[in-house]
């Protein structure tokens, strides 16, 4: 895919999260549709095509999201070090991978927002942030990863496109 | 991991930690309210093209279901609450025999200023608003936001020419020394995760009751006395503890609020140390 139609894309996908899905509240946290949509991409098209996006989402979130900059591309990052996991072929189905990396991934974003907020004088009851923050999320986000990945697997080379294993 | 992939990797971690520090000395807010300029027609579009689904898919997974009628009965429940709250408030500083002109004191005539959510904080740990009135309308950092029915939102945390962030008194970086209408117990209440309210700092021989009005204290000069922050949901009170534990009700809908009041006339102070 050429990087700059990635880019746009993940511009688009940056304003529809902090414009559309943010009204979505589901066990009562807002869905990552970037962070799962950057995961399933990871495994489709593999770890040098995904991190530039990982670059434009970062900024682009940061800004739109009313984030302090540079702190969602901080916490999109554990995601290229989880993509070392697609690599070494653990598990061959791509589903089952597509599904580790966002819980995975999902812990790793929540958890540097919260040490963002603790580090910086918020609250610190560490219980009620796991319990109503990033539990839901893990269970939010890998709920949406299946619609997502039956989308991206379109974005896979044509000749890869009917393996079920990457 | 290839070298490519490593250097990728490295340069990102290097590029999230400059943009962290030139956020911090406010080195990028011309590149923050440019973005806000450009993208909030977008946002506000896509806003309002998604707010009907999002409506069905939240009132299809509340488990306390159909929540587009709770907020209306919230908003409902703020006014009329805010009402007698205000009622109570003034028939205690009457009690208190202070005469009308002391009162008039106090409560100066409230200037507001209108204004319009155009943005949210995207992520789940934070709770923040960016609305759609600035330093060129005179809103300043620090300044006090209220509901239209004028019960504490938030505060003003950070201001560009033309919008501002408020950090709502849910996110869990709030605190607004607060009181209690009934007993004048006081203590600070503090936003958690999850978007819930605690009143923390609360004596264990204080009186506190389920259903009692949070209002602000005005301690510390930060925020007017007597804003309706919410009422009291549950209060435990362990004998080994310090303190009580008490949870706080809010009464703004703040997760889908859309309009806002900055109280302008409102400027706070910064009390120095003794």
């Amino acid at each position: 895919m050429r990087y700059w139609l990635g880019g746009v894309l993940v511009f688009f996908l940056a304003l529809v999260q902090a414009s559309s899905v943010q009204q979505f509240h589901v066990l009562g946290v807002v869905p990552n549709l970037m962070l799962v949509l950057l995961a399933a991409w990871l495994v489709v098209r593999g770890l040098d095509d995904v991190l530039p996006m990982i670059a434009v989402a970062g900024i682009t979130l940061g800004l739109i999201g009313l984030q302090t900059p540079g702190l969602v591309l901080l916490a999109l990052l554990p995601l290229a070090a989880f993509g070392v996991v697609r690599e070494l072929h653990i598990v061959h189905s791509e589903v089952l991978l597509v599904l580790a990396l966002v819980a995975a991934s999902t812990v790793a974003y929540e958890g540097v927002m919260l040490l963002s907020v603790v580090g910086t004088g918020g609250a610190r009851d560490i219980g009620a942030a796991v319990t109503r923050d990033v539990a839901p999320s893990v269970a939010v986000n890998m709920a949406l990863t299946l619609p997502v990945y039956a989308v991206m697997r379109v974005a896979r080379p044509v000749e890869r496109r009917h393996r079920l294993s990457y | 991991m290839t070298a490519r992939t490593l250097a990728w990797t490295g340069f990102l971690a290097v590029a999230a930690f400059v943009l962290m520090a030139a956020g911090r000395i406010t080195a990028l807010d011309p590149v923050e309210n440019l973005t806000l300029v450009v993208t909030a027609p977008m946002q506000r579009a896509l806003h309002d093209a998604t707010t009907p689904i999002a409506n069905w898919v939240n009132d299809f997974t509340d488990s306390s279901g159909l929540s587009s009628e709770n907020a209306k009965l919230r908003a409902e429940n703020e006014r009329l609450t805010n009402d007698l709250a205000r009622a109570r408030e003034d028939a205690t500083q009457l009690k208190n025999a202070q005469d009308a002109n002391a009162i008039k004191q106090q409560f100066p005539a409230d200037r507001f200023l209108s204004a319009s959510v155009i943005a949210r904080d995207s992520s789940n740990a934070r709770r923040i608003v960016a609305i759609d009135r600035g330093s060129a309308d005179g809103v300043k950092e620090g300044m006090i936001v209220v509901s239209e029915g004028r019960s504490l939102v938030g505060t003003v945390s950070k201001t560009f020419s033309g919008y501002a962030w408020v950090t709502l008194i849910t996110d869990p970086k709030s605190a607004v020394s607060a009181m209690v209408q009934e007993s004048r117990a006081e203590g600070v209440v503090a936003g958690d995760y999850g978007g819930s309210l605690d009143m923390e700092f609360v004596g264990q021989g204080a009186i506190v009751k389920q259903g009692d009005f949070v209002i602000t204290s005005g301690i510390g000069g930060g925020y007017p006395p007597g804003i309706v922050i919410g009422r009291v949901s549950q209060v435990k009170n362990a004998e080994q503890d310090l303190f009580q534990s008490v949870q706080v009700d809010r009464l703004a809908s703040l997760d889908q609020i859309e309009q806002v009041m900055v109280l302008t006339s409102f400027e706070p102070k910064t009390i120095a140390q003794p």
